[in-house]
Parts: C-alpha cells; sequence; structure tokens
C-alpha cells in the first residue's frame, strides 16, 4: 500500500546475504564469491583485535542500542545486551566496548556472572565526534559476538550552553534496587554516583591540562560473592550511571563500590530480599 | 487518477485556471486538464498550518503562482507556542498569538481545507482526509509539529495531560495550565518535568520556569519552581541560571539529570512524581513536558525511522524513504539545527524552492539556514542564540553562531526583550501575515 522503505529493504537485503552466505559456506564456496560477513569496524581498530584475540566474532545475538543522533556528545544514552544463544551452561563473561575515533577508543569492560541472570548494562558514554561504537562479547567458554552502530554528534545551536559546575568526586552514590526479588528472575538495578571523569585531555581555565581523574573500577558483591565488575575509561560520561540486572539466589548484604585512580573509593550497602 | 479527481472537489481541472485566485470556477467536465490555460505547474498538498507549513505554501505561491496549493489543517486558527510561556506568565493574551488563513487565501491563493490529514498513500500519490476527501498530489510536504510519546513516562498518558497538562501544544491546555496556576495558594510548588533531547524548543522549559517565576513574584512570592529534567546541560544555561538568581533569587530550583532529576513515574491524580532512584515530589501546579516524536501522519506517510522522527536528505528536506514527500519542522531531524520555528520556517523556504525547481525539473538552489531563538527571563530580561547552517558533507553543519554575553548590562538584557517582540511581529508576519 506504501512506497517501500528502504530502511526495510536493506534489512531484507542483508538477511537475504546471510542466509545466501550461510549457503554457499556450507558448500565450501566461501571466501570465493562474498566478502566475510564478520566484516566490521573491530577488525581496524588494535584495542578490538586484543579482545578478540584473533577469533572471528559472530554478529548475531549482540544489541548495541545508541541514537542514530545525538545533540550532546558528552553523555549519549547506550545500552548492550545480549539475547542470542549459547551452549548450555555457557554465558556471557564479558562485555567491551570501544567508541573508534575517541582519543583512546576504550570505553569499559563489563564482567558477568551467572548471577546477573541477564547479560545487559546501561550507560552514558563520551563520543568525541561522529564515529562508530563497537560492542564485543565474550562468552565463559571463549565464544565471541561483535556488533557496531554509527553515532551522529551534532552540537544544537540551541543547546549550547556557559555553565561548567564540576561535581565533587564520589560523592552521592546512589543506588535503587526493587523491594523484592523472586528466585530465577533478573530485576533491575541502577547505580548513579558523581564525578568529574576529568579526561586528562582537557584545559583548566589557567589554560593548564587537567589531569586525568576518573573512576575506574564499579565493583558489586552480594553476600561477600562477586556479581558484577565495570571497568571505565574516561570515554564514560561523567557522574557514572549503570544500569544493569541482578537474580540473587538468597536474600542478603549487596555491597556497591566505586574506585578511582586517585585511590579514593565510596560504597552503599543495600539488603536484598529475595521471597 | 480521474476517479480520484471525482472524489476530491477541488480537482486539478479545476485550478487551472484560476491559479492565483481561490479558483472557484465551475467545473468544465470532460476537457483534458492540460487543455485549458497550458500552464498547469502541478499540485503540492501542504499538511500542517504551523510555523513549517504555513510558510511553505506560501513560498511555493511566491515560488511560481501556477503551482496549485492545498494547505490542510483542522484548526482555523491557530496559537503558537512561541509567546505561550508569555501569556502564562501574565504579559500576554491568548489573542495576541492567534493567527488565521485569510492572508495565505486572499493574497496568495493558496486553498486551505481545515480538516485533519488521516493517512497518506505514497503510491497513488494521496493524502486522504478526515471528511473523506482524497486529495492527490505531485509533490506532498508534511509539517504536523510533535506528538506526545503517551506512556513513554509511566503514568502519563492523555487522561493525565487533563491534571497536569503539557501545554506543549499551544491552545487549550495552555490555558489549563494558566488557570491553575492562578488558582494555586500561595506557598505552592510549581513542578515541572523537562524531558531528554530531542524535544521541541530545547531553551523553551526554562523559559516557562522564568515566566512562572515572573507571575509567582508578582502574585504568590512564598510560591516556589522546581525543575526536574532528564538532563545535565540545557539550552543557554548560564544565562539562564545567571538570570534566575538575578531577578527571582531562589525561588527556582533546577535538579539535573545526574542529581537523581530525571522522572519516571507521573501520577497525575495525586500531583506527584517520582525520580529514577524513588524521590517523590508533591507538585500543588504539574506541568510535564513528555518525551516526543513526529506527528504522527508522518508515520502514517512512512517517512519515520525507528527514533520517531523523520530523516531528511539535507539540501532539500525531501524524505530519504519516500520520494516526493518532503517534511519541515520539528517532525525532522534537523539537529545541528534546533526545533523551532524559526528553523520551521527557514526550511520550508529551502522546500518551497527545491519543489518549485524540481517541478520544473531544474536543481534546487543551494540550501543555508538561520535561527534565532529568544528567550524572556523577565519582562525586560531577554537572551538569545543565533545559529547559521549549511550543508557539509552530506550534512546539516553550523557554520557560525552565537550567545548573548555573560556579563551584560541591564540595557542589553532590555534590548533583547525588544528584539524578541520584534522577532515575534515578524516571524508571524512572514508565515500568516498577521502580526499583532
Ligand atoms: C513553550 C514553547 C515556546 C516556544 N518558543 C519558541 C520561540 O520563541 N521561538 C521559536 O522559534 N520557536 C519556539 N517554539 C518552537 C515552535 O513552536 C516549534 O518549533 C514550531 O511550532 C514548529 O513548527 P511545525 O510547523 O513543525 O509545527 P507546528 O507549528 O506545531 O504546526 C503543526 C501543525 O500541523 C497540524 N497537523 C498535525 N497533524 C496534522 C494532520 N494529520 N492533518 C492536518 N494538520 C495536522 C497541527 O494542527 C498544527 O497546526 C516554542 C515551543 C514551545 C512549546
Amino acid at each position: 500500500m506504501r512506497s517501500p522503505r528502504p530502511a526495510r529493504h536493506d534489512a531484507l537485503r542483508r538477511r537475504l546475504l546471510r542466509s545466501l552466505v550461510a549457503t554457499l559456506t556450507g558448500i565450501g564456496l566461501f571466501g570465493l564469491t562474498l566478502p566475510a560477513l564478520a566484516d566490521g569496524p573491530w577488525q581496524r581498530l588494535e584495542a578490538t583485535q586484543a579482545v578478540l584475540g584473533g577469533a572471528t566474532p559472530s554478529t548475531r545475538g549482540l544489541v548495541l542500542d545508541l541514537p542514530h543522533v545525538s545533540e550532546d556528545g558528552s553523555a549519549v544514552a547506550l545500552t548492550v545486551g545480549f539475547d542470542g544463544e549459547l551452549e548450555e551452561n555457557d554465558y556471557i563473561e564479558r562485555i567491551d566496548l570501544f567508541a573508534v575515533d575517541n582519543p583512546s577508543p576504550e570505553i569499559a569492560t563489563f564482567h558477568f556472572t551467572p548471577m546477573n541472570g541477564k547479560p545487559e548494562v546501561s550507560t552514558r558514554v563520551r563520543l568525541n565526534e561522529t564515529q562508530d561504537v563497537i560492542a564485543i562479547a565474550t562468552s565463559h567458554q571463549g565464544e565471541r559476538f561483535a556488533t557496531a552502530r554509527e553515532v551522529r554528534i551534532t552540537v544544537s545551536g540551541c543547546l549550547m550552553r556557559n555553565g561548567n559546575d564540576q561535581p565533587e568526586p564520589l560523592s552521592s552514590p546512589r543506588v535503587s534496587v526493587p523491594s523484592s526479588f523472586s528466585v530465577g528472575e533478573p530485576e533491575e538495578i541502577r547505580t548513579l554516583i558523581n564525578h568529574p571523569m576529568e579526561t586528562g585531555l582537557r584545559e583548566g581555565p589557567d589554560g593548564e591540562t587537567l589531569p586525568r581523574h576518573i573512576i575506574e573500577r564499579f565493583t558489586v558483591s552480594v553476600n561477600g560473592e562477586t556479581a558484577f565488575e565495570a571497568e571505565l575509561h574516561q570515554s564514560v560520561s561523567a557522574n557514572p550511571y549503570l544500569r544493569f540486572h541482578l537474580a540473587p539466589e538468597n536474600s542478603g548484604e549487596a555491597l556497591f563500590e566505586w574506585f578511582d585512580d586517585s585511590g579514593e573509593s565510596a560504597r552503599h550497602e543495600v539488603e536484598l530480599s529475595v521471597g | 487518477m480521474s476517479q480520484q479527481h471525482k472524489r476530491d472537489g477541488f480537482s486539478r481541472r479545476q485550478l487551472i485556471k484560476g491559479m492565483g485566485a481561490a479558483s472557484l470556477l465551475p467545473l468544465i467536465g470532460g476537457v483534458a486538464p492540460f487543455a485549458i490555460g497550458g500552464q498547469h505547474a502541478g499540485r503540492v498538498v501542504v499538511v500542517g498550518g504551523g510555523f513549517g507549513g504555513a510558510t511553505a505554501a506560501k513560498y511555493l505561491k511566491r515560488a511560481n503562482p501556477a503551482i496549485e496549493v492545498i494547505l490542510v489543517e483542522p484548526a482555523e486558527t491557530f496559537y503558537t507556542c512561541p509567546f505561550s510561556n508569555l501569556y502564562l506568565g501574565g504579559l500576554r493574551d491568548m489573542r495576541s498569538i492567534a493567527h488565521g488563513y485569510d492572508e495565505l487565501t486572499d493574497r496568495y491563493g493558496v486553498r486551505v481545507i481545515h480538516a485533519m490529514a488521516e493517512d497518506v498513500d505514497t503510491d497513488s500519490r494521496e493524502v486522504i482526509l478526515s471528511t473523506g476527501r482524497h486529495l492527490d498530489y505531485d509533490r506532498l510536504v508534511l509539517s504536523p509539529g510533535i506528538d506526545i510519546r503517551w506512556n513513554a513516562l509511566e503514568g502519563y498518558d492523555e487522561d493525565a495531560a487533563d491534571k497536569a497538562p503539557h501545554a506543549w501544544k499551544a491552545g487549550p491546555q495552555t490555558e489549563l495550565l494558566r488557570s491553575q496556576l492562578q488558582d494555586m495558594e500561595d506557598g505552592g510548588t510549581f513542578v515541572m518535568v523537562a524531558p531528554d533531547n530531542p524535544f521541541r524548543c530545547p531553551p523553551g522549559p526554562y523559559e516557562r520556569a522564568s515566566m512562572v517565576a515572573h507571575y509567582l513574584s508578582q502574585h504568590k512570592p512564598r510560591s516556589k519552581v522546581l525543575i526536574l529534567d532528564a538532563k545535565d546541560n540545557f539550552s543557554k544555561q548560564g544565562l539562564f541560571t545567571a538570570g534566575w538568581e538575578q531577578l527571582y533569587g531562589d525561588r527556582i530550583e533546577w535538579v539535573g539529570l545526574s542529581n537523581d532529576g530525571r522522572v519516571t513515574r507521573v501520577d497525575a491524580g495525586r500531583l506527584e512524581v517520582e525520580t529514577e532512584f524513588g524521590t517523590v515530589h508533591k507538585a500543588d501546579v504539574l506541568n510535564v513536558i513528555p518525551p516526543q516524536k513526529a506527528g504522527w501522519i508522518a508515520e502514517r506517510a512512512g517517512v519515520t525511522d525507528d527514533s520517531g522522527w523523520v530523516p531528511v536528505k539535507p539540501d532539500t528536506f525531501e524524505s530519504r524513504q519516500v520520494e516526493n514527500v518532503y517534511v519541515v519542522g520539528d517532525a525532522t531531524v534537523a539537529a545541528p539545527m534546533p526545533k523551532s520555528g524559526f528553523c520551521a520556517n527557514a526550511q520550508a523556504k529551502v522546500v518551497a524552492a527545491a519543489i518549485a525547481a524540481s517541478l520544473e525539473s531544474r536543481p534546487a538552489p543551494e540550501a543555508y539556514w538561520t535561527n534565532t531563538c529568544y528567550s524572556l527571563i523577565g519582562p525586560e530580561y531577554g537572551i538569545s542564540v543565533a545559529g547559521v547552517y549549511r550543508v557539509q558533507e552530506g550534512a546539516i553543519a553550523e557554520v557560525s553562531g552565537g550567545l548573548s554575553p555573560a556579563d551584560a548590562p541591564a540595557e542589553t538584557r532590555a534590548l533583547e526583550a525588544e528584539y524578541a517582540v520584534g522577532w515575534y511581529n515578524a516571524i508571524c508576519q512572514d508565515t500568516w501575515g498577521t502580526s499583532t
């Protein structure tokens, strides 16, 4: 009824291409006729190659959600998660994020455990300019998955600002947990803490480069057992925000800790009730 | 084609002769359209009579009076969002922001149909109106503005908007918010929920907070304004903050994203909102500016993408997804141009020129746009941000721009408040041919 929508057509074409490749691979012609489908920006970046360790990642199952266009590169909302298939007993152990054209491409590494229940994280990142953002997931048994999304960064004319308040480092840790959990049901946990996440690349008012000062590590443990960890780099926005899941087996004490590169840390404890 | 012409009272044949005049000539049956006059230049249907649509209709006629232009807009009177904050602050009445379509019909020969466009068939190139009429087109312009993403913010649906107005489309919602402010007891709190980008009019929430604070300072001096924001930065932030301090002391409090400003649940019945980390704020008047998307007709026409907004080719504002459909104004992804009335007007002129050219198989002239957003912090305290835009490497880019100075004397602020009025009169004159 309506005119063709190229976006959809592209997706369809890609799907067709993929099944075509599957067929061709099956009969041993792969490589002769079509470029490798695992081709992606992760093949051109040293940092991503290091995580891949020579493996060719599957491009299925890892989902990276970012706006196509962002009007404020200082805080771009990002969600990454895995909803593909894995062998029985295998689980996603780690997800790495990269911004190809940032001064240093590493954004963050998230370490999951079976206690997360669902390998998905949301955060906010800094993107210097229009570029590809890459996610790579690694399973416990060493399977690799990769995906990339292009984000266009524009600074909207009406968004020009001239305020510059710096937050007090490691102040106001905030954690939101559901009032109760059911066994085996992952629930959303949200955390936020104030910190300038100074990149080490910016000039202060006196023209001197401000030293790097960032939160490097965030950990969550439940009853003393590590449930989730995040390594953060300077491409994570000021006032780091992390949303992830927990599926604790038993009620108990959850400890949230943030560590910055000056040796300081902040902590927050909450009681989790499983019922 | 002929079938559609029958269903449509304004057939092409009818209009070839009348051209500019509001042609109500009798239908000459059985005569081939191109036989009469010989100057048929094409038919353009424009959906939406706001800043983008009204400007597009007028400038199409100015580009070539032989183009048949039909404007579809349900309202007979359009209330502008620009200066609706001044109405909230008690500086203006609603009549002063009302505009009609007489000049478009009488002077420019635009055919205005007061109806809703209900659907678009981009294969057969026709627009289906709420009256049941079908209008075929050679080129379609959509300028439907925004729609609210109901329930994107938990608890905020159409019923909730009757209690906690958004007032982000000017009209009854704006009047409701004003009457709630007038009924509020002295000592009450006006709570505003501000959205994340992108949304209509980036400085709009903060101008509104200023105008509400102005009204309160005159009539309810013990009352406060609390802004709960889903962002950490906002348009002209430094200028607003300094102006607030100077004019209103600590009457206005702003809580940004990183201080738990993002509202995740609205209870309009109790006038309460809850933030992401569980703080509940109680309001006496609650103004929720919710997440938005392109006006729904854009989705019907198949021009929106999964963001809910419309990607366009930057040099012509033709849809990237559907041929012969041009989209302007708030509905588009035009960043770094903001979603402003000024930009909608500027984009519409580019579209009018591009369509006039394409109907004659000429290439579109090179596009550039300007924008100035004035905001009033007080009746005699204006600030502004301006930008000039061009297409660079296939995308819209800001090539120059600027902001009011940070430490300006009172006279500068007073002058900018005057310029704001001059701007409003000029843009309304340019768009509808009416000013107050
Ligand atoms: C409080 C506030 C203050 C603002 N202040 C300023 C300012 O100072 N300066 C500035 O430049 N901008 C300002 N703006 C922004 C400005 O209002 C918008 O950017 C502008 O209205 C966009 O124009 P538009 O044509 O895209 O949409 P609109 O002007 O909203 O016009 C859309 C029209 O389309 C019609 N329509 C929708 N769907 C259909 C359909 N299916 N069929 C037929 N008709 C339809 C609607 O009835 C409406 O009349 C402000 C906005 C707000 C909310």
